[in-house]
């Protein structure tokens, strides 16, 4: 049977709601026109499924390893979102078709498919971004929970956020330190000049009581009000320590 | 990529642009299919924070081509942007209009499908880009 007769064979495939149709990295070389209902293309990204795209009746899919001939396996997978029924088509019919087209329209097309691969790569790359920082803030509370030994201690500090205006210097109190975080005491009217919010991130600088000196990095878990009039209490989460204060700081807990 | 004969045959002008200048301005109205002859330009996308360059076209690249797929709109959705001087071709469109039109069905779905998912992973990347 050659080409032209295998162009009257018009193969229809009728699939349900959340059936997969493509697989990617599976081989295949079968082209689908969509002529009933709607399908969603996606690809695997770590172990995030992104969706490129929805189509629906008319449009085509699977096109990708057959117009790209470097591409042998499929580059994405495609499920269907309801009742859908695909129209198989020869890949031989579409190849000499493509072929046989103008060639000024098959080298406008060749350029519109590779910026299609290139903008679903920066894409994917970006959401994989989005979601890596998504996925950071909704673990974190889970890390919050201060499990570690607290000292009790009594030592002043001086304090300044972390962005923004790099001049600022407050003054506080530590009142209970852990490898983890601190616990500060300090005047109501530092709120005044810097806001104290949840997740305001400040650089502490402090002696501790051996004598060492100590810079912190850490982010405002919580602020409460203390018995005494015109004073909060700050739970602070450490964000980042460096080398040398992680040790200094591990050192005193021990000690 | 060079700009080969088969491209001049269909060009019917040619257009000289300073660096920086606009070429192409997303959201604007128009349907020429261009062609860079010589220079490069900036493929941009608005965001809420400012512009995101895409990609970047050399000798031999093609601009403006999806309205002559689409049809149904003929708002751009990119900007183009000279980057250093550039000349470039305008394509005869009604030219290639017909010979789209001619395609077989299956043919025209499958660039209709190419071009309507670049455009809108374009929408999608500016969304995510500004975020």
């Amino acid at each position: 049977m050659d080409t032209k007769d295998k162009a009257h064979l018009k193969i229809s495939l009728k699939y349900g709601k959340g059936d997969l149709i493509m697989k990617e990295g599976d081989y295949g070389v079968s082209i689908y026109k969509v002529n009933k209902g709607h399908v969603r293309v996606s690809q695997q990204q770590g172990e995030m499924d992104v969706a490129l795209a929805s189509l629906g009746p008319g449009e085509i899919f699977g096109e990708m390893a057959f117009l790209n001939k470097a591409v042998e396996t499929r580059s994405a997978s495609v499920r269907a979102m309801d009742d859908v029924e695909l129209e198989v088509m020869h890949p031989k019919i579409l190849s000499s078709e493509y072929e046989g087209m103008p060639p000024i329209l098959r080298y406008i097309t060749n350029q519109t498919l590779n910026r299609l691969a290139r903008m679903n790569k920066m894409y994917t790359q970006l959401l994989k971004k989005t979601e890596l920082t998504k996925a950071r803030d909704l673990r974190e509370p889970e890390t919050n929970k201060r499990q570690y030994y607290r000292k009790p201690l009594h030592q002043a500090c001086v304090y300044r956020p972390v962005r923004g205006s790099g001049k600022v210097r407050l003054e506080g109190q530590i009142t209970d330190i852990s490898v983890g975080g601190v616990g500060m005491d300090v005047s109501a009217g530092n709120t005044l000049k810097i806001p104290h919010e949840p997740g305001d991130e400040f650089a502490i600088h402090t002696t501790l009581p051996n004598g060492r000196e100590v810079d912190l990095v850490g982010k405002i878990r919580g602020v409460a009000k203390t018995s005494t009039p015109g004073r909060l209490k700050l739970g602070m989460q450490f964000t980042g320590l460096n080398g040398e204060s992680s040790k200094t700081l591990g050192f005193f807990m021990m000690s | 990529m060079t700009v080969n004969s088969l491209l001049y045959g269909y060009m019917v002008d040619e257009l000289d642009y300073p660096d920086k200048k606009v070429i192409i301005e997303e959201g604007s109205i128009g349907d020429w299919v261009y062609v860079v002859l010589e220079g490069r330009v900036k493929v941009k996308k608005k965001t809420a924070k400012g512009f995101v360059t895409l990609f970047t076209l050399e000798e031999g690249g093609i601009f403006g081509e999806i309205p002559l797929f689409l049809k149904r709109d003929r708002v751009r959705t990119t900007t183009i942007q000279a980057d250093g001087p550039v000349k470039v071709g305008i394509l005869d469109t009604a030219r290639l209009d017909r010979e789209f039109e001619l395609l077989s069905p299956q043919l025209k779905g499958l660039i209709k499908t190419l071009a309507r998912r670049f455009s809108e992973t374009v929408d999608n990347v500016g969304r995510l880009a500004s975020a």
